[in-house]
């Protein structure tokens, strides 16, 4: 279900798991730092702090208000108006009130709505004729000039001419009308903000999770096509006059569930049961009998995921012959290593240290990008060498490594592999 | 590349039981192939060839030493579209359900960056797997299979299900998880060897390795010094011990490298210094 839903004006709204905030529209460049951060589900105190980060007078105006369980936090500044009802009392905050802003806690919220007094603003919008149609929306950034939680669920009136609920396919054929988002910092800064958040951040090919209920807008979020290079239209974006009630295209990204998107590693595709394997030489037959056969572990070592693709490395190593290695994808670290069962896409890197007394083995050990609970952070993993690693680890004693037991790496740490190699963890 | 020189070998026997050979394999140094085609009066052979015929132009054309895995994936792929288009113009001239198929094992020399981005690069093996043939090498006399079969005995074994005793006389060893045509997975399995690691490769079809088990090919290979007369025997072996498929054979050698000598004169005068206390 939606949990809010907006009419298309002048400012910005930004709608998050945890917070939703309104801000002008002369905000731009504020309001695409806070979509990262809010889109990366920051709380209401973050996304207070980062708001204010550069003083409350260049701040005209915003409201900001908080989701999830308990009471409700509402904060507003400026030309807007906050009605609705909690706990059965009737709610009104006004922005223009304040020398700062009018803070509210509200327990038992029934509903909310957000509108901007700007007049300058609704002017523009009843221009556009379309600010009476509220669309329904989960998350994303979108422009707007008043916001209902929860979402007005019955379609307003249509505006004439305009079909209760488009055809799917007419939605998808015309992707043109869907408003470009028009300011640069919103192109790029959402997708560097996605990219850090996906753990298989690979190519940017599909940002954003449709919501549930958008189904009967196919088009997932259309990248925003060829944006014109001319200077940006000083207005409000165009709407399309003849907007069908769900079509948050215009949305620049709707993101549904964090969970969801949070990357669980593309299964591998469902291998076809052949009922009819082919002959091999008479006796070979490709196809097996159940896609657990198929259920091959991954590469690597055996009861550790696979290392997960990150952008920019997240460790860098020191070897003590000169050598450094950026930790941003699978590096053995051996005497001649070698690199077993890997992917063309995901070719580790082989380290070759010297070792004239041989106490390093010919593939000693790996570092790694850790995954689950070591995101972020290097791991070290012993690959069963006949003399073993050392790591000293800042604050703590030495410790032997056991071989296959991942050992997640702190900067400053340091990994003895013996005939005087060291290797010195640092940060990227 | 450095001074490092390729001898090889390779042979192939329809055996005794089949009638057609479906075994290809390709040796242009510094590219290496062995495809198993399945498919029986799928025309299995043909499939094999495609994918040998793929890598001889990949030989021909070279490759970027340094992008091994990219230009053998691509290889396959090329390999893969071509197998499905013959399959397709199959199936329009009335063959129904026609599917050719073929395994593949590739053994490819390329440059591996040692350390450093950008840094020095040595030459490696990079090795690549799909399907159930094999790579094995010998080296210090001690043979090891290098690929791990796409089979699902494989896949019983890797999850503790059956030993590898029992792998061998599993009535579903012959069934393959991964192979070039069909709709399977053509992901292969890549490996990365150091040359020195490597001194002798064995590439074969599992018409080699389901006749004779590793004990016998470590005896073969370490009897026959000259790579030719090896892939011979390999073959030979297999035939004789029922020959009940292809059997294909390729021996690589690496010759004129510089050993990792465990006991140089650079770690003796080290040592020394150490146990005189000269150095830490």
């Amino acid at each position: 279900m939606p949990t809010s839903s907006y009419r298309t004006g002048a400012w910005f709204a930004v709608f998050g798991s945890a917070t939703t905030l309104l801000l002008p529209g002369s905000e731009k460049a504020r309001v695409a730092d806070l979509w990262s951060r809010i889109d990366d589900g920051a709380g209401f105190d973050e996304v207070l702090d980062a708001l204010l980060q550069s003083g409350l007078g260049a701040l005209p105006g915003f409201v900001l208000v908080s989701g999830g369980d308990g009471p409700t936090k509402v904060l507003a500044r400026g030309a807007v108006q906050v009605t609705g009802s909690a706990d059965g009392e009737q709610v009104g905050i006004d922005g223009r009130d304040a020398l700062t802003w009018v803070e509210r806690t509200l327990d038992h919220v029934e509903s909310l709505a957000l509108v901007v007094v700007d007049d300058a603003s609704s002017e523009d919008t009843d221009d556009m004729d379309t600010d009476d149609v509220d669309l329904p929306i989960v998350g994303g950034l979108v422009r707007v000039s008043r916001v209902d939680q929860p979402a007005v669920t019955a379609p307003p009136a249509a505006p004439v001419g305009t079909p209760p609920l488009a055809p799917e396919a007419e939605q998808v054929s015309e992707p043109a009308p869907a408003p470009v988002p028009e300011s640069s910092p919103l192109d790029d800064e959402p997708d560097t903000a996605n990219m850090g958040t996906r753990e298989d951040a690979g190519p940017l090919d599909q940002p954003v999770d449709p919501p549930d209920e958008a189904d009967s807008w196919a088009p997932r979020a259309p990248e925003p096509p060829a944006a014109p290079p001319g200077p940006p239209p000083a207005g409000p974006p165009p709407v399309p006059t003849g907007a069908p009630p769900f079509a948050p295209t215009d949305a620049l990204s709707l993101q549904t569930d964090h969970a969801e998107q949070a990357g669980s590693p593309s299964a591998p595709p469902a291998p076809p049961v052949d009922d009819d394997p082919s002959d091999h030489d008479g006796l070979t037959r490709t196809g097996a009998s159940s896609e657990a056969e198929f259920a091959r572990e991954l590469p690597g070592i055996p009861g550790q995921p696979a290392a997960p693709r990150v952008v920019a490395p997240v460790a860098r190593l020191l070897i003590s012959n000169g050598e450094t290695i950026p930790v941003d994808r699978v590096i053995l670290v051996g005497r001649a290593p070698e690199a077993r069962r890997f992917t063309s896409t995901e070719q580790p890197r082989l380290v070759k240290v010297p070792s004239p007394l041989h106490e390093i083995s010919s593939t000693h050990l790996e570092v790694r990008p850790g995954s689950g609970a070591d995101h972020g952070s290097a791991v070290v993993t012993d690959m069963g060498s006949t003399n073993g690693t050392v790591l000293e680890q800042p604050g703590l004693g030495p410790e032997d490594l056991k071989p296959g037991i991942a050992v997640q790496l702190i900067p400053g740490a340091t990994i003895n592999l013996g005939d005087g190699v060291t290797i010195q963890v640092t940060r990227p | 590349m450095t001074d490092v020189e390729l001898h090889h070998g390779a042979a192939s026997d329809v055996g005794l039981v089949r009638e057609i050979n479906e075994d290809a394999f390709l040796v242009a140094p510094p590219v290496f192939v062995v495809a198993d085609g399945m498919g029986g009066h799928d025309r299995g052979d043909v499939a094999s060839r495609i994918v040998v015929e793929e890598f001889s132009a990949l030989a021909e054309s070279g490759y970027d030493a340094t992008r091994g895995p990219e230009a053998i994936a691509a290889t396959l792929r090329s390999s893969q579209a071509r197998i499905a288009e013959y399959d397709a113009g199959q199936r329009a001239a009335g063959a129904q359900d026609f599917a050719a198929g073929t395994t593949a094992v590739v053994a490819l020399v390329v440059e591996q960056a040692q350390g450093d981005v950008g840094g020095p690069t040595e030459p490696m093996w990079l090795l690549a797997n799909l399907g159930d043939s094999r790579i094995y090498r010998y080296n210090d006399s001690v043979l090891e299979q290098v690929s791990v079969d796409h089979s699902v005995v494989q896949e019983l074994v890797d999850a503790g299900t059956i030993s590898l005793a029992d792998a061998a006389v599993h009535p579903e060893r012959h069934i393959i998880t991964r192979a070039l045509g069909g709709s399977g997975s053509t992901e292969a399995d890549f490996f990365v060897l150091p040359l020195a690691g490597a001194e002798r490769l064995l590439l074969c079809s599992d018409g080699v390795s389901g006749m004779i088990d590793d004990d016998q090919i470590a005896d073969i290979l370490s009897r026959t010094s000259d790579p030719r007369d090896a892939a011979d025997r390999v073959v030979a072996a297999a035939v004789a011990a029922g020959g009940r498929d292809n059997a294909t054979a390729v021996v690589i050698d690496v010759v004129g490298l510089v050993p990792d000598r465990p006991y140089d004169s650079d770690a003796q005068r080290m040592s020394l210094e150490q146990k005189l206390g000269a150095l830490p």
